[in-house]
């Protein structure tokens, strides 16, 4: 399948079912820092701007849980997670067309818990920040 | 527009301008002004392959609904979000009935304090609470 310009031939789809699928295509991105640091991307389009001509505030907390949310599972190795808590700062806007790409870094891992940090940037520009903690499912 | 179903007896479809809300809606309303309460039936296309809202679903809802109010809190001027901070409860699954009632916490010249418990069923399952600018405000 044909990539957006900007995202890589070879980037895998991230976004296979339910709400992703819908808001997506979501892609993975190559890995930086020896695996790291993990990434994602999208390409703005129409269906995800709001009234001002940039993207909406709630696509772009999709595009953070869900790289953060895939992240957790990638650094667990758990097969299921769930957001408990996740703050976004909305630091600039992105608009249409624009690659917005994610990159989750992991600040601790216990053996219920996964607490990490990720930011969305667009070329050198950061989009947003955001810190979260996720649970392993069938943990305590 | 077509007739509501029974649970949302007393709600009105709200009017949504942003492509992406209409894209995830619709979202529905009782009340006025910034006392409005809002409503989401959870569909197919919200959840996730487990069956469970998604939680960038969730934080959508929360920047919907709490930047209504913030839109109603400021006269209707033009602000943007600056911080969400979002705590998930409970699970939420297709064909729950999502309300909620944003609180004003603060407002200020140039911000906007706002947060919401979003139930179902009388059980809080999802809380946001979030600040707002007001663009041209120092």
């Amino acid at each position: 399948m044909d990539r957006p310009a900007g995202i890589p031939a070879d980037a895998e789809i991230a976004s296979t079912g339910g709400f992703n699928k819908y808001v997506g295509p979501l892609y993975r991105l190559s890995d930086l820092e020896d695996g790291m640091v993990k990434r994602f991307a999208f390409a703005a389009a129409e269906h995800h701007m709001n009234g001002a001509g940039t993207v909406h505030g709630g696509m772009l907390m999709t595009f953070m849980d869900t790289s953060m949310s895939r992240t957790s599972r990638l650094i667990s190795g758990a097969k299921g997670t769930a957001t408990v808590s996740l703050t976004c700062d909305f630091v600039s806007p992105a608009k249409l067309g624009d690659i917005i790409e994610s990159r989750v870094r992991a600040t601790r891992q216990t053996r219920t818990i996964v607490f990490l940090s990720a930011e969305l940037v667009c070329g050198n520009r950061v989009l947003m920040v955001g810190t979260g903690v996720w649970k392993i499912s069938g943990g305590e | 527009m077509s007739a509501l179903p029974e649970k949302l007896a007393g709600y009105r479809e709200t009017n949504l301008i942003d492509p992406f809300e209409q894209f995830v809606g619709p979202l529905y309303e009782t009340g006025t002004g910034i006392a409005r309460r809002y409503a989401l039936i959870v569909d197919a296309r919200h959840v996730n392959m487990r069956g469970v809202i998604h939680g960038g679903m969730l934080m959508t809802l929360a920047d919907m609904t709490l930047g209504q109010a913030a839109w109603d809190a400021c006269d209707h001027a033009a602000c943007v979000t600056l911080s969400m901070q979002t705590q998930f409860l409970k699970g939420v699954r297709q064909g729950d009935l999502l309300e909620v009632t944003p609180e004003l916490t603060r407002r200020t010249r140039s911000m906007i304090f706002l947060r919401g418990d979003y139930h179902v069923s009388g059980d809080t399952v999802f809380t946001a609470s979030s600040v707002w600018k007001l663009l041209g405000q120092s």
